[in-house]
């Protein structure tokens, strides 16, 4: 049997949307589970065969015992959790918009200067920015703990902004000196010549034309200050300064806490990251690509 | 012609908080960390640390588990990078076609990679669970399983799924890679060979591939690097450890690892020791990604 041009680019359309959705289960499966199980009530969720792939009465109620009771325990009652929930989401929202606020400043300053000023040193502090990128970071983890707790800066929101910032330095400032390389430079030389200095440059020329890499590496950095899990793990001991991914860890710890509960305060914890991948993904992907993808 | 004082002042302001943090919370507490790594300081034990030298080394590389650990390390990264490459080259195959809703399909393909590590190892222990996990419910309701498994009972299966959550996590960054190099391979090629009777086959073998080496370079650089640091996962899918609870050995990588000689143990010495191991270990795939930063950022410039 012969198929004409349109049945041919029928059939390709047709097995490549059946190789979609192949991928798009494999990719979102996972995440779709856990929330249904968040909206589950515990006798569907917990029956044996398991067969319901969506409850048929979806509840929010395990978000609002997260927030309001702490989890529950399998047995009943509930864990001594009751404000890590609501902490742990303060905390979270303050340690990445305040690091990544920061480092975009400190980023877009220091990023002009290395793409258009010569300066003795230049490719010296470059370098060493950059090398921290490929560092295992306990080398410097260890000690710093040391250092933190001689501040008096374990277990509190401003050390972990301070570290966090470091740590970002490296691919907020390659990806501001790239971004700002790229505008061409003429704009400014004609500035220049009629006599602005390098602060009235970077805010009125430089600026306004390197808003979308701003906007790039605050929001890459806000990802990854969210997503971090082992920063926290080590310079945090209490709510005053715990973010959403170790309260995650704390109720799986819990060994008996509920699995609706989990998954809720799962869905929480992932909310943030999945929007901004969803609506800003463009952005997202330029900077965690290193410039390898235009 | 003499550098304008502004921008003197420019470059101080600018520069200075980035030099001072980098020089006080990575490179001195690096130093630091060394010559810790030479001293038998132990927080368990209540005496000053004493100079050892290189005790701490020769402890670890004459130590069995040091030896199962970095083995562990690299069967995860040596099982995570051909799976996840794949999977990362199939998709950035499909997605490299011309079909109506590409853009779309491709920003959800890519989303687990932005889910933090934590909550990935959690989603997937839930799907594996034993008791009512989905996996399980899956293939009970099609009948492939007659009863309920405990997917990560065995040792072996541990690290497989380990591996597995990985490359969920990661496969996202060498598609893009991936895809990025296949946009740019001009479609006068293909048409060529397909002039000269290369099927489709030999099209992908003799024109796709020698042309992605580059970017399967990239990928594979940053993916070692990646799978070679694996913690969150491993934490939250097979680690078992609640604060204060024993790590599971089965899955215990070089980072679990260090973690727990450090801030379980307290053992400081010989975690500064093992983190200097590790820099060695990942020292050469690294120098090869700075330089290739640093030649775009600067070099070029």
């Amino acid at each position: 049997m012969r198929l004409g041009l349109r049945g041919q680019e029928r059939l390709r359309l047709a097995f490549i949307y059946i190789l979609c959705a192949i991928v798009l289960i494999w990719a979102l499966a996972p995440i779709y589970w856990v929330f249904v199980s968040s909206i589950s009530t515990r006798k569907e969720l917990y029956a044996r065969p398991y067969k319901i792939w969506f409850p048929s009465q979806p509840s929010f109620e395990s978000y609002q015992t997260i927030f309001t009771q702490g989890a529950k325990f399998r047995a009943g009652g509930f864990s001594p959790t009751a404000d890590l929930m609501g902490a742990g989401l303060r905390n979270s929202i303050i340690i990445s918009v305040g690091a990544a606020g920061i480092v975009t400043l400190l980023a877009t300053g220091a990023g002009y200067a290395f793409a258009r000023m010569r300066f003795p040193g230049r490719n010296l502090i470059f370098l060493l920015i950059m090398f921290m990128l490929p560092l295992p970071i306990w080398v410097s983890l260890i000690a710093l703990f040391f250092l933190m707790s001689q501040l008096e800066l374990i277990d509190t929101l401003l050390g972990l902004i301070l570290i966090f910032v470091t740590l970002l330095l490296p691919l907020a400032v390659w990806m501001m000196t790239t971004f700002v390389r790229d505008i061409p430079a003429e704009i400014q030389d004609a500035a220049r010549v009629d006599g602005a200095n390098r602060w009235r440059l970077v805010y009125s020329i430089i600026l306004p034309l390197a808003r979308p890499g701003m906007v790039a590496v605050f929001l890459v950095s806000m990802l990854s200050t969210w997503n971090n899990f082992l920063i926290p793990l080590i310079f945090t001991r209490s709510n005053d300064s715990q973010p959403l991914t170790i309260v995650l860890t704390l109720f799986i710890g819990q060994y008996e806490v509920a699995w609706e509960d989990m998954s809720a305060a799962a869905v929480v914890t992932m909310l943030p990251p999945f929007i901004m991948a969803l609506f800003f993904q463009r952005y997202l992907v330029r900077g965690l690509t290193m410039g390898a993808v235009k | 012609m003499r550098r304008p004082t502004s921008d003197s002042l420019y470059l101080v302001i600018v520069l200075a908080p980035i030099v001072l943090l980098i020089a006080l919370f990575i490179y001195y507490p690096a130093l630091d960390t060394f010559g810790q790594s030479l001293t038998n300081r132990n927080l368990r034990i209540r005496r000053p640390p004493q100079a050892v030298g290189a005790d701490n080394y020769l402890k670890l590389v004459n130590d069995a588990e040091f030896w199962e650990v970095t083995g562990r390390s690299f069967q995860v990264v040596l099982m995570t990078l051909p799976m996840e490459m794949v999977v990362a080259f199939s998709i950035a195959m499909l997605l490299n076609q011309r079909f109506p809703g590409r853009g779309v399909v491709r920003t959800l393909a890519i989303l687990p990679w932005m889910l933090p590590g934590v909550v990935n190892g959690f989603l997937w222990g839930w799907l594996l669970n034993g008791e009512y996990g989905a996996l399980n419910g899956l293939l009970y309701q099609f009948g492939l399983i007659s009863e309920y498994q405990v997917w990560l009972r065995a040792p072996e299966h541990q690290v497989f799924w380990v591996t597995v959550v990985q490359t969920w996590t990661r496969y996202a960054f060498p598609t893009i890679i991936l895809l990025a190099g296949l946009q740019s391979i001009p479609d006068d090629l293909f048409d060529a060979a397909k002039v000269d009777g290369a099927n489709a086959l030999s099209r992908v073998r003799f024109i796709t591939f020698p042309l992605l080496l580059p970017s399967f370079g990239i990928a594979l650089v940053v993916e070692f690097i990646a799978a070679f640091q694996i913690f969150d996962v491993v934490w939250t899918l097979t680690a078992g450890s609640s604060a204060g609870g024993s790590i599971n050995p089965f899955t215990k990588t070089l980072m679990l690892y260090n973690y727990e000689l450090v801030f379980r143990d307290l053992r400081v010495g010989l975690g500064a020791a093992l983190s200097y191991l590790i820099l060695l270990m990942s020292l050469a795939v690294g120098m090869i990604f700075v330089l290739r930063v640093y030649n775009q950022g600067v070099q070029d410039a």
